[in-house]
């Protein structure tokens, strides 16, 4: 299970990393859309989408209004990708 | 168990290593196999980013597009850029605001007049443009639903005209998908005429204007919506959520048609299709299963294969080159296309063959040379993964397409890309293969003949000049985009930029054709010349490579001298701007007289030409039609 997460992570972040034009390794438990300049309205709607993409999950809109930092984003994805 | 590793990895690590050291065509590569068959969304981001961020792509030929449209596309530019440079092409995006394409295109000094595009988009939704048409707002056929559409056709058509009026740019205008549902259900088309026959009607006038319009061109989106199907292209949520109604899934399906425009723009349109035979053409290995085991006919899976040899036909028919380069027994080959009931592909369908055990690319090298192209116009089709590698690692300018394993898949890897696509379809286009046949009999003749002038005066060759008219524009045009090795400057010329100049009598428009005893070439040349003052520019002088080396450039030469004699002028200039491929046209003006007068400001080289001292005359071997400028 641990690996399975430590996967996922760097997946997500790897998403985060090329959509946001950041650094991968820069990315932690603080990283949100309020301290990224390139994250924002737009940038956020390509990132769900393309973490929707990655992970073959559909989100809902509430949720996309919810991942608005690294932390948030793992704890809505982790169980979706958890339950295949 | 370790973390598996990210896909796509080590392409990514050579994607940034090629774009950092300036290797172009190794990143293309790299980035190409990071992207297909289908890219991820990520990826694009990531290869859209670094492209921008690396100055080496800078040297890529930058195309200014401007993007107008009714809802939110700029979720697109991260395809569209990221999959332009697999096509060896910059793009410089201007997005219009939100909606503001009417804005955008009726305010003569608005941003998209003043950023000087080339190419022009509109992308409009048609809910958008007509909202009582679609969904709950539809009242049913009448005389008010006609009023509705026909005033929202002349608007939109209007609104073309206008744009055609001030911008020489080419226009993408997007046709419009029926609605998702029917407000009527299935009674739709019995109480008079349906949602989709309005929508048909709209589309159809839409094609009667773009005919009209010189460089306004119809980019099918109700064809791209149906190819995907309306509820996988759309995503609603998207829709009332951030107005950005396709998923973003598939504007790398949207991003590809644009860049079948672009290419086609660019010159970068393929001409010649090389295709492999066994498991290609055919089912099973002709050397193993022989010509009654091979599988092609009407059943599973033959018949997949000839799917495959009809829309290969079919793009035969539209003046792509076809040849052969496969690992066989010549003999064998020979007994399947003599015997084989199901062969569609014959053997006069292919203008060069290169069935031997050496490597492939060996043999697209010597195609390429039979055929007078260059490999990057070449592309290479095989089911052979190590085949293709070979290929792609000894020539990275060739386009390979590695067939799926399914050969029912076959037909669709090899079309939806829109490789050959151009923008017009000339008479040359539709007898290309039977042109190739000529050359190769004047080859022969040239064999057999004793000197240079012996060969040009057996070719019985006469070379007719014309102004041009409204049935060679597209020729001259498509000559202009296609014509990459004697073409003194390259310069692209859509049909509006020409049309234009025709109706400037400043201005020299002239088309070439050129005849021999083996037939009609067809329109092989073209030349653009401005006359001022004392003084002619020639802006544009090019020859297709299936007559090079007969003197016709001189011809052509004589031509604007007289013409511009004709003018009282003196001084002839010409230039030529360098390129990778223009290597044939360098010599033109040092051997025809011309004094050369050093460097102009955009690093062109210049000549000019006392015609006062000075004169070209016609080559003796020629018989000239129209030559009284």
């Amino acid at each position: 299970v641990k690996i399975l997460r430590h996967a996922t992570e760097s997946r997500i972040k790897r998403v985060m990393a090329d959509v946001l034009g950041i650094d991968q390794h820069s990315i932690d438990e603080g990283t949100s859309m309020d301290g990224v300049a390139a994250w924002d309205s737009l940038s956020h709607i390509q990132l769900c989408v393309g973490l929707e993409q990655e992970f073959d999950v559909s989100l809902d809109v509430a949720e996309i209004e919810h991942m608005v930092s690294y932390r948030k984003i793992v704890e809505i994805l982790q169980p979706k990708v958890a339950e295949i | 168990m370790t973390p598996e590793p990210v896909t796509g990895d080590s392409d990514r690590a050579e994607f940034l290593d090629a774009l950092a050291t300036g290797r172009v065509t190794h990143a293309m590569r790299a980035a190409r196999r990071l992207l297909k068959p289908r890219p991820r969304l990520h990826d694009l981001s990531f290869v859209r980013k670094a492209v921008a961020k690396t100055t080496h792509a800078a040297g890529i030929a930058p195309v200014r597009i401007a993007i107008l449209s009714s809802f939110s596309i700029e979720f697109l530019h991260d395809s569209f850029e990221a999959l332009a440079f697999l096509d060896g092409l910059r793009l410089e995006i201007y997005q219009a605001g939100f909606a503001q394409f009417r804005q955008d295109i009726l305010d003569s000094a608005s941003g998209l007049y003043a950023f000087e595009p080339s190419v022009v988009i509109l992308a409009v939704e048609g809910r958008d443009l007509i909202p009582q048409l679609y969904g709950g707002r539809y009242e049913g056929p009448g005389e008010k639903a006609d009023a509705t559409v026909a005033a929202a056709r002349d608007e939109l058509v209007g609104l073309i005209r206008t744009f055609r009026e001030r911008s020489k740019a080419v226009l993408l205008v997007h046709n419009f998908a029926p609605p998702r549902w029917r407000t009527l259900g299935i009674l739709d088309a019995y109480v008079g005429r349906g949602q989709a026959q309005y929508v048909n009607e709209l589309n159809d006038a839409l094609y009667v204007a773009s005919r009209q319009m010189p460089g306004v061109y119809v980019v099918d989106y109700a064809g791209l919506v149906m190819r995907y199907g309306a509820v996988n292209w759309y995503d609603t949520r998207m829709e009332h959520y951030a107005r950005a109604p396709i998923a973003q899934a598939h504007l790398p399906d949207l991003a590809g048609e644009y860049l079948k425009f672009c290419r086609a723009l660019a010159g970068r349109t393929k001409k010649c299709l090389v295709l492999d035979l066994d498991n290609t053409l055919w089912g099973g290995v002709l050397g193993e299963d022989g010509v009654q085991g091979i599988k092609l006919g009407p059943t599973y899976p033959g018949s997949a294969f000839m799917a495959l040899q009809e829309a290969i036909l079919s793009l035969h028919r539209r003046g792509v080159l076809l040849a052969i380069a496969s690992r066989n027994n010549p003999a064998d080959v020979d007994e399947v296309f003599a015997d084989h009931p199901h062969m569609l592909l014959k053997r006069e369908h292919f203008a060069a063959e290169q069935i031997h055990w050496g490597t492939k690319s060996d043999s697209l090298r010597a195609i390429a040379q039979k055929l007078s192209i260059g490999l990057e116009h070449i592309v290479f089709v095989d089911d052979n993964p190590v085949e293709c590698e070979q290929v792609a690692s000894e020539l990275p300018m060739v386009t390979v397409i590695h067939l799926p394993t399914r050969p029912e898949q076959f037909v669709d890897t090899l079309t939806l890309d829109g490789l050959f696509d151009s923008l017009s379809l000339s008479e040359e286009d539709r007898r290309r293969g039977d042109l190739y046949k000529q050359r190769d009999q004047a080859e022969e003749l040239r064999e057999r003949s004793t000197s240079l002038e012996d060969f040009y005066a057996r070719l019985q060759m006469e070379v007719v000049f014309a102004y041009v008219q409204p049935a060679s524009l597209a020729r001259a045009s498509q000559l202009t985009q296609k014509t990459n090795q004697f073409n003194v400057t390259t310069f692209r010329y859509g049909e509006a930029e020409i049309t234009a100049r025709m109706n400037d009598p400043s201005w020299l428009v002239t088309t070439v054709q050129v005849r021999d005893v083996f037939g009609d070439n067809g329109i092989v040349g073209f030349v653009m010349a401005q006359a001022t003052g004392d003084r002619a520019e020639i802006d544009t002088l090019l020859l297709s490579c299936r007559v090079i080396g007969r003197g016709v450039e001189t011809a052509m030469l004589a031509y604007l001298g007289a013409w511009a004699r004709s003018r009282e002028v003196r001084w002839l200039h010409g230039k030529i701007i360098l390129t990778a491929k223009n290597q044939p046209a360098r010599g033109l003006y040092d051997s025809h007289g011309f004094r050369r007068v050093g460097d102009g400001e955009n690093g062109e080289l210049c000549w000019i030409l006392d015609l006062k001292e000075t004169s070209i005359e016609y080559p003796s071997w020629f018989r000239i039609v129209g030559a009284s400028a």
